[in-house]
């Protein structure tokens, strides 16, 4: 430890210190190793900052792999900066100042963290830390006992440290954290009796049965949401959502002022409703008819990939044949070219070698380019099948949106007919019923009645031309998105392939090229026994 | 009495025998004279005269009023028998027993269940059986035998022919629940010796195969192959030619097979009379109804073709003639005893009650076996006048003491030919080596050859479950029960000899290490491994074949073959990627080389790898790690050098891996000498431990046992006494003197007495009240029965049948209880009487009473 570590200076986390702090880590000759390559933090997994005055957290962005990393007995006053390590498993930031549990968030694969002999007074901003097991906040000012429930979400939690703490003094407090904490093996330092698990339990057992059945309702209800929220999705996929039901049937009167107006005129309730059951059962059939194809869809899909998979793995196995009969055949073939009793020898063998090499690049791009062949009929037929079943989809959908146009024509025929009806009697004051002003109002002409019946129906046909329109644009887009996908999954792997093949026969390459470039001494088995 | 009806019958099988009797007469002496000649040989003839009949109870001496009363019905059936089938041979109905008397075959069996969980089920009595007992030939092959001894006697004797096996199996069978009967009927040369030369041994009969079906629907993407550049016409011609070859190699095995295994045609074939056993369906969950050769102890389809015919079949209860046709063997033979067009009954069956309450005739199907047993019985005491009911048994109960069980072979020991084969079985604890059972396997039918041997052992301290000797490949092959010392499972070996090829499997769940399977040869070890925690699954070691001077004087053994290579191999750990996870390591030892092969990445084809060379030590000084130490080929990234650091990591865990390996085959090659040398100690010196639950050889556990008994019979002996006093309760009403005066005595006597009158007479009482209630509410219950039948539904219907034939049991039980209370009170009065007269408290007063 050098020097300005024990100063009383206060230190900010600077590039030096973390030079130092990593180099400390490494034994000797890993160090040196090291330093001649020069250090990559990326390449860290553990990180000390113990007893360095640190004031305030920086700089440590660059660590984005760390797993550990100890800032112990520092004069630390606010957990800052520690967003980007979000592998880190193990947090000790005991024996320092800070007031607030703050920033962490980001932390959800933390396990360990320790806050032991900090300032503390609320343990709180800890929701997404799901994994934790151990937690130490000994020693700080936490005063309110039911402050603890609050660890009652940590599902792992089985080590828990509260020693130091002002309500440790209160008579109940084992008990009490015992009874909300029932996963706890240990608290402060120290193994849960069974017993007094047991005491604890039926101490409590008031108010933690209340917490229980509160947290199983809550879970509850977060279940069901999900449930609905997936059923929805599903829906969605299947481009039928809002269907199963009067939704569509609702919206088109949703905004429709008018037919609110003309529903008050006699009869036309009645025909409302004869109306809306028909439109309903249609939306049924199309929600049923959506669903279907779904799986239909879906089953192709699989289908395509479950065969592509096999095609694939067949593929993998033989090039791995290849290759595997080549590596047999030629393990020690260097061996036999260094050792080679005279320069030509070795010259001709290598020229041999080399002329292998090339043999087994010629094999596995045939291979490949038999393989590009294969897929792309493959694709071929995968994307005639996706048209057909998108095509008749749409189709369908088309035929069944008919069906509800045609009812809204009828229906809209028959409202028109006894709007007219009850005009004409309204005129001739052969009206039982009472209706409102504003309904009177517009039964004084023909044309405006007309007008106003047109209106609500020219809204409902644009409405059925929406979600019409709705599902064809997402189907065509479903359609040309799996097949993108399945050319550029095909183009990918092709690319990796030849550039896998390029690359290892350049290794295989080289390594001949080596055979006599490789100085004696450099400690090859064999080196001694050169010439 | 059941009289016999006119009937349309074949005597084939009497008629063949009239015409080849005569024929073949002397052949059947000469051959009657090769067979006692051979069965002499082997059995040491035994006198079943020179058995002692005189400890037998009365009843095998003489006969019962009402077996005579049978025999006299058995004669008289006989009688019409013989008139009406006047060619069928005489029937086999009441044979002589050991003590000279004629009994009849049905009181012969005595339906007995004893106390073996193995005998509950039949094979396991059938298989007792045919190695409990010595087959003996029948005196003459063609008739059934003039004597027929009780079971008792031939459990004693051990041995006996065909009827005594059928008749003491047929009596467990029984006993144990099982529909079972005794046959007589005739079978071929093969059932009636014991000649199972020609059957394939059943311990090496192969299990059949359930072929895989694998239900899997082809996906329709599917790549079309590459064309196929083959000729055609040469793979046509390629497997024309194989067909070929392959026919006329099986022609030629055929042909071999046929010439050795013809099978030499009998003269008396259908004339040898045998006795086996019939099992019917239904009891016992017994789907189909099938055949027990007592003999052999296996059970045959009743379609079987070495059974040729059934004469008459008989249980505990009754007697049947078989009247059907049996010429064609017995597969076409119905088994419905019920059925007298093709079973004669000897006692008819009453007819049930029940039948006669419903006034309809119902077939017994709805009933119960049991329940027709129970009427049966019930019947006999009521209606006794008007029909006879098989008299009990004459045999004493059977026993068979934990010891003969165990024993089981006479002279525990058992020898059986099959073909191409020997087996013999022995006791446990027989053979000093724990030597139970011993197959013999031969090349040629003559049993000259010997192709392999298999011993099984039992109670074995090592484990030693089976051995088996391959005698052309002369590898032995040794199989362990789990809890060997190092788990191990099978071995095979050619020698001890510590340098010579093995192969050993173990118990890998028994070992930390998950060691599965080691194959050692002289220069090479292959070990497997299965469920390990860092995924490897083998690990092959190649060892120099000269074995250098360990220079190393003392330190260990000087078995240590130096090591050329060590490689290993590992699962996918799919925590890992792939290539970072290790598929393959090889530590070329002497080269100093290590290289290193990775998983497959998904879609790769080829691995990444590292190879590593060791530095030497000149140049370890100078630096580190240096770029040239590691060949790197990291598939499908462009990027050449990992950081030396981790390289250097990486080859420092290796070096010490490396370390650890060397000892780990070394600490194999202790453990395969320290199996070996466990072997060779057992081999010479071989342990029996005994069971502590098996007080009859342990006999520390015995004795211990019974100190314990004794200890606890001296702790509580006043308290046996007090148990027992039957004068303590009116001593105590007299006070309990200290000594007693004669009036006193007699009082005492006479209290005690008339109060056990009184309990006799109100258990008596008790008992008459539960059967009266039970009378009556049956008959209330038919009665109302008949009012209602016609509305009843069949459901209803077979409810109260059941119901009834439950309260008629109860009735029945009842009767018997009450009957038996009747009999014996007297006798408990007496025994009481008896008692008191020598109690040392009253004896001086009673005695001059």
């Amino acid at each position: 430890m050098s020097q300005s570590d024990n100063s009383f200076e206060p230190n900010v986390i600077d590039d030096e210190m973390l030079q130092k702090a990593v180099e400390e880590q490494w034994p000797e000759d890993i160090r040196k190793l090291a330093k001649a390559e020069g250090i990559n933090f990326e390449d860290v997994m553990e990180l000390q900052l113990s007893f360095r005055n640190i004031l305030q957290i920086d700089n440590l962005w660059q660590f984005e792999n760390l797993t550990k990393l100890q800032l112990d007995n520092n004069i630390i006053e606010k957990i800052e900066a520690l967003e980007s390590l979000v592998h880190l498993v193990w947090l000790d930031l005991s024996f320092n100042n800070i007031e607030v549990i703050e920033g962490l968030d980001t932390l959800v694969k933390l396990q360990d963290l320790t806050l032991f002999n900090n300032r503390i007074s609320k343990i709180e901003h800890m929701d997404t830390l799901k994994e934790l097991q151990i937690f130490s906040i000994g020693k700080n000012n936490l005063t309110a006992l039911e402050n603890v429930v609050y660890l009652r979400r940590f599902k792992n939690l089985n080590t828990l440290n509260l020693s130091g703490n002002p309500f440790c003094n209160e008579e109940q407090y084992m008990l009490f954290v015992v009874a909300h904490l029932p996963g706890l093996v240990y608290l402060d330092f120290k193994l849960v009796s069974d017993t007094t698990r047991e005491v604890a339990i039926s101490n409590y057992s008031y108010l933690t049965d209340l917490l229980e059945h509160e947290e199983a309702q809550a879970l509850a209800q977060l279940e069901e949401e999900r449930a609905q929220q997936k059923e929805l999705e599903y829906h969605k996929t299947a481009f039928v959502e809002y269907l199963n039901g009067s939704f569509l049937f609702d919206s088109l009167y949703a905004e429709d002022t008018e037919a609110a107006k003309l529903a008050y005129l006699p009869g036309v309730d009645d025909l409302l409703q004869a109306y809306r059951r028909d439109f309903v059962s249609v939306c049924e059939k199309l929600f049923n008819y959506g669903l279907k194809e779904y799986e239909k869809r879906e089953a192709e899909v699989s289908d395509f990939y479950e065969g592509l998979q096999e095609v694939l793995t067949a593929n993998q196995e033989e090039g791995r044949k290849i290759i595997l009969d080549f590596e047999n055949q030629n393990k020690t073939r260097l061996d036999e070219i260094h050792h080679a009793s005279s320069h030509d020898t070795a010259e001709s063998m290598r020229a041999e070698y080399n002329k292998d090499i090339l043999q087994l690049s010629e094999a596995l791009m045939t291979l490949e380019m038999q393989m590009v062949d294969q897929l792309e009929e493959l694709i071929k037929e995968f994307e005639r099948n996706i048209a057909v079943i998108a095509s008749t989809f749409i189709e369908n959908v088309k035929g069944m949106m008919t069906q509800c146009r045609n009812l809204e024509n009828s229906h809209h025929e028959k409202l028109l007919e006894i709007s007219i009806n009850i005009m004409e009697k309204a005129l001739k004051n052969e009206l039982d019923e009472e209706l409102p002003d504003d309904v009177r109002e517009f039964l004084v002409d023909k044309n405006t009645i007309v007008n106003m019946v047109n209106k609500s129906h020219n809204i409902h046909l644009l409405k059925i031309s929406e979600r019409e329109s709705d599902i064809l644009l997402n189907t065509n887009h479903w359609e040309a998105s799996v097949k993108e996908k399945a050319l550029q999954n095909e183009i990918d792997r092709n690319r990796s392939r030849i550039k896998e093949i390029f690359q290892y026969i350049d290794d295989l390459q080289k390594q001949l090229n080596n055979t006599d470039s490789r100085a004696p001494g450099l400690g090859l088995p064999w080196a001694g026994q050169l010439p | 009495m059941e009289v016999l009806e006119e009937k349309e019958e074949e005597q084939n099988e009497e008629e063949l025998k009239a015409l080849e009797l005569s024929s073949v007469l002397h052949d059947v002496e000469a051959e009657l004279s090769v067979e006692q000649g051979c069965f002499s040989s082997d059995v040491p003839d035994f006198d079943w005269n020179s058995n002692d009949t005189s400890q037998l109870p009365d009843s095998y001496k003489m006969n019962s009023p009402r077996e005579k009363k049978m025999l006299c019905i058995a004669d008289h059936y006989h009688q019409q028998y013989t008139h009406l089938c006047p060619e069928r041979k005489p029937l086999f109905l009441h044979p002589i027993n050991e003590c000279g008397v004629e009994k009849f075959v049905s009181t012969t069996v005595r339906p007995t269940l004893l106390p073996y969980t193995e005998l509950y089920h039949w094979d396991g009595c059938a298989s007792f059986i045919s190695d409990y007992l010595t087959m003996e030939p029948l005196k003459c092959p063609l008739t059934p035998p003039s004597l027929l001894f009780s079971p008792t006697t031939i459990l004693k004797y051990q041995r006996g022919n065909c009827f005594d096996f059928s008749v003491l199996l047929c009596s467990l069978l029984i006993g144990a629940g099982y529909d079972a009967y005794c046959v007589n009927g005739y079978a071929t040369h093969n059932i009636c010796s014991l000649d199972e030369t020609l059957e394939e041994c059943p311990l090496l009969r192969k299990p059949q195969e359930i072929p895989k079906e694998e239900v899997k629907k082809p996906n329709k993407y599917r790549v079309k192959s590459p064309p196929d550049m083959h000729s055609k016409f040469e793979l046509q011609q390629e497997a024309k030619k194989k067909a070929e070859t392959e026919t006329t190699e099986k022609k030629e095995r055929e042909k071999m097979g046929t010439e050795a295994e013809e099978p030499a045609c009998d003269p008396l074939c259908g004339l040898r009379v045998h006795a086996w056993v019939l099992v019917l369906s239904g009891k016992r969950e017994v789907p189909e109804t099938f055949f027990i050769n007592p003999f052999t102890g296996n059970s045959h389809s009743t379609t079987d073709e070495q059974f040729l015919g059934i004469e008459s079949v008989w249980n505990h209860k009754n007697y049947w003639v078989n009247m059907q046709d049996c010429r064609h063997g017995c597969k076409d033979l119905v088994f419905d005893l019920s059925n007298s067009v093709y079973w004669e009954i000897m006692l008819s069956e009453t007819d049930k009650p029940l039948q006669m309450l419903l006034g309809a005739e119902k077939k017994n199907e709805l009933l119960d076996w049991n329940v027709d047993d129970m009427q049966d019985e019930e019947e006999e005491e009521e209606e006794e006048e008007k029909r006879f009911a098989m008299p009990p048994s004459w045999v004493a109960p059977i026993q068979v003491s934990p010891k003969e069980f165990e024993t089981r072979y006479s002279q525990g020991r058992k020898v059986i030919l099959y073909k191409k084969a020997k087996l013999e079985k022995w006791a446990p604890y027989l053979n000093g080596n724990g030597l139970v059972k011993r197959l013999t396997v031969y090349t040629d039918l003559s049993r000259t050859e010997v192709a392999e041997v298999k011993e099984w052992f039992k109670n074995r301290e090592d484990m030693l479950d089976l051995r088996e000797v391959n005698k052309q490949t002369q590898l032995t092959t040794d199989y362990f029960s789990p809890g060997h010392l190092f788990g191990l499972k099978v071995h095979t070996y050619k020698s001890m000899n510590p340098q010579a090829e093995r192969v050993m499997e173990f118990y890998s769940e028994t070992r930390v290490d998950g060691l599965q399977k080691l194959a050692e040869n002289t220069n090479e070890m292959r070990e497997y491994f299965v469920g390990r925690d860092d995924f490897k699954y083998f690990r092959h070691t190649e060892f120099h074949t000269e074995r250098k001077k360990v220079a190393l004087a003392g330190t260990r053994t000087d078995y240590s073959r130096p090591i050329v290579q060590i490689k290993e191999c590992f699962h996918r750990n799919l925590q890992k990627p792939a290539d970072e996870d290790v598929a393959e390591r090889v530590f070329l030892i002497e080269e100093e080389v290590i290289q290193l092969t990775y998983h497959l990445k998904d879609k790769y084809i080829t691995a990444s790898k590292k190879d590593f060379f060791k530095p030497t030590d000149s140049y370890r000084r100078s630096e580190i790690m240096t770029p040239e130490m590691c060949n790197t080929y990291q598939a499908g990234s462009s990027e050449q050098h990992t950081k030396l650091v981790h390289l250097y990591k990486l080859f420092q865990e290796l070096t010490e891996e490396e370390k650890q390996l060397k000892q780990q085959v070394q600490q194999s090659q202790a453990e395969v000498l320290k199996i070996l040398e466990i072997h060779e100690n057992e081999g010479a010196d071989i342990k029996l431990p005994v069971s502590i639950y098996d007080t009859e050889r342990n006999e520390k556990i015995r004795q211990e046992f019974e100190a314990m008994m004794n200890a606890k019979r001296d702790e509580f002996p006043e308290q046996k006494e007090q148990d027992s006093d039957y004068l303590a309760p009116f001593l105590i009403q007299i006070g309990s003197p200290e000594k007693i005066t004669r009036k006193q005595a007699l009082r005492l006597r006479d209290n005690c007495l008339s109060d056990f009158k009184d309990r006799i007479v109100s258990k008596a009482n008790i008992i008459q009240a539960h059967f009266e209630k039970e009378v009556e509410e049956l008959q209330k219950k038919n009665q109302q029965f008949q009012e209602n039948q016609n509305q009843l539904s069949e459901k209803e219907e077979a409810d109260f049948l059941a119901d009834c034939s439950e309260t008629m049991f109860r009735i029945h039980i009842l009767a018997l209880r009450l009957d038996r209370e009747k009999q014996t009170a007297p006798q408990k009065y007496l025994a009481l009487e008896e008692k008191l007269h020598k109690d040392p408290r009253l004896a001086e007063h009673l005695s001059h009473a």
